[in-house]
């Protein structure tokens, strides 16, 4: 609600929490120590430790299996880690589960909503769960699908259900938002648009860990970012100094030099 | 100064979604059962078919206490298969749809629990069979002739304890089922083999005497039976409604044991 009013007033975004002072007895927005997790013989997580300070923008890199979506499931709650602790706003996703549910907003990979369902009715069914919602009108403008309010969710593209998925999970005013693939397989000008959605955010100081496998997106969004690769956390940085790091001209080129592999789509 | 950053943890408060919240969420399951058209008309059309077909031959056949065919026979076997198609075929395909889409996961990080959909699907289940139920009912009476039961408060507690039966073995359907297609086979296979036992192709005198009372035993016989004995006015075995009870709390530990929410 706070944020609402900076954006109205037009004042400037605040600066990335983590160039102010930070003095470490400051709670992160999401702190995650020594996350494990295998799935049967396959070591999916490999000790990743995360901070993100409050109304920072993370972005969370690797390629595909580096184990990115893993990671913020099981800082969602969604997934028990074997190993590590997680606290998001000082909560237990797991403990606390009822209270996170609150004030976190997470948009799934691959996550369906009732086929039958048209994209107003959906948004009224999300809004209702939570006790101060962001208007219907707001949110569908958020993502550009005021024209589809009245669509079935299964006559919707695959791009326009993604887009209502992201809207769905910033119904409550989540004060931590957690979305994985933001805007793959969108048109370039959706794309444009969900950017602005996330600039809006960064105004409104809610703090974003996003997963992406676009390395513009990363540039042009993301504070820092965390890059993963095989389960193993290779660097935290800023997008500037990621590049710096691996020697290389641009971000894409930053992460083929640390990882070895290209920056794909997911499977 | 947003002071979102300083709150401790601590006023982070745990709401329940309300009132306004339940109803929107069994509007939207309403929503989804009656745009499901083969969903919404069979359980209904069918046992009306059923009943239209066979009302004016059994209305004219005497039973017992002076009650025709059609109401010891025909209109509990047709609201037992409005209640079984509804608990055992049509609700255990909408959660297996939820699970393997990603619903009921989706839901999980919202502030709602998965068992708020199953209590709205139970909620508009109950209207559904209420509405086939009625429908069928008033067909009965007005175009045949039927009768309402003699022990009406008997047969509304054997309809309410009937659905909670079906409702148990959908569950198990759902906690079973793969996916949505294999709920609704299950679901079928289930169905039919309940009611085939259970008086759906004919009385169960031309089964063998084993099987005859098993099929009395499973809800479809046992809701069939005991809904014939309050429309008839004469004592219900207790065979009858304990075997409904127990099917309630059988399928209840194996739904509990076994459902997947993803």
């Amino acid at each position: 609600m706070a944020g609402d009013a900076d954006f109205r007033h037009g004042r400037a975004p605040a600066r990335p929490a983590y160039r102010r002072r930070m003095s470490d007895q400051r709670d992160a927005a999401v702190l995650a120590e020594n996350l494990r997790k295998r799935y049967g013989d396959t070591v999916a997580v490999d000790d990743v430790s995360l901070r993100v300070e409050p109304g920072e923008v993370l972005g969370v890199l690797g390629a595909n299996g580096a184990g990115k979506t893993t990671t913020v499931e099981m800082i969602a709650g969604l997934r028990v880690p074997d190993g590590g602790r997680v606290s998001v706003l000082g909560l237990d996703p797991r403990r606390d589960r009822a209270r996170l549910r609150q004030v976190l907003g997470v948009q799934l990979q691959r996550a369906d909503l009732h086929p039958l369902l048209t994209v107003a009715e959906l948004v009224a069914l999300f809004r209702s769960l939570y006790p101060d919602p962001r208007p219907a009108d707001e949110l569908l403008d958020l993502v550009g699908l005021t024209d589809r309010r009245r669509t079935r969710f299964d006559r919707l593209s695959g791009g326009q259900r993604q887009r209502l998925s992201v809207a769905l999970a910033l119904a409550g005013r989540p004060r931590v938002a957690i979305l994985d693939e933001l805007t793959t397989g969108l048109d370039p000008r959706a794309r444009r648009r969900m950017w602005a959605a996330i600039e809006r955010l960064r105004a409104e100081r809610v703090t974003v860990l996003l997963v992406t496998h676009a390395m513009e997106e990363a540039e042009r969004l993301c504070d820092r970012v965390a890059l993963l690769d095989g389960g193993r956390l290779l660097l935290t940085d800023t997008p500037a100094g990621m590049v710096a790091r691996a020697g290389a001209g641009n971000l894409d080129d930053a992460f083929v030099a640390l990882t070895g592999k290209e920056p794909e789509e997911p499977r | 100064m947003n002071n979102a950053d300083q709150l401790p943890a601590t006023v982070i408060e745990a709401r329940r979604p309300g009132p306004r919240a339940w109803l929107t969420m069994i509007l939207c399951e309403g929503r989804m059962v009656a745009r499901d058209t083969a969903g919404l008309v069979v359980p209904i059309g069918l046992p009306l078919l059923i009943l239209v077909m066979s009302a004016s031959s059994a209305g004219e056949r005497a039973a017992v206490n002076g009650r025709t065919g059609l109401d010891v026979f025909v209109i509990p076997l047709v609201f037992t298969i409005v209640m079984a198609l509804i608990g055992v075929v049509n609700m255990p395909s909408f959660l297996a749809l939820y699970r393997r889409t990603g619903i009921l996961r989706r839901l999980a990080v919202t502030p709602a629990s998965p068992f708020m959909v199953l209590a709205a699907q139970a909620v508009v289940s109950v209207l559904q069979t209420a509405v086939g139920v009625a429908a069928a009912l008033a067909v009965a009476v007005a175009a045949f002739g039927a009768r309402l039961p003699a022990r009406p408060v008997a047969a509304l507690g054997v309809v309410l304890l009937a659905m909670a039966a079906m409702y148990a073995t959908g569950m198990v359907v759902a906690a079973v089922a793969p996916t949505p297609n294999s709920a609704v086979a299950i679901g079928l296979v289930a169905f039919f083999a309940f009611g085939a036992l259970g008086g759906l192709f004919g009385g169960r005198d031309a089964l063998p005497d084993a099987l005859a009372t098993l099929g009395g035993l499973l809800p479809f016989g046992a809701t069939v039976e005991a809904l014939s004995a309050a429309w008839a006015g004469v004592a219900i075995d207790p065979a009858h409604p304990l075997s409904l009870a127990v099917a309630v709390a059988a399928g209840a530990a194996v739904s509990v044991a076994f459902f997947r929410w993803d």
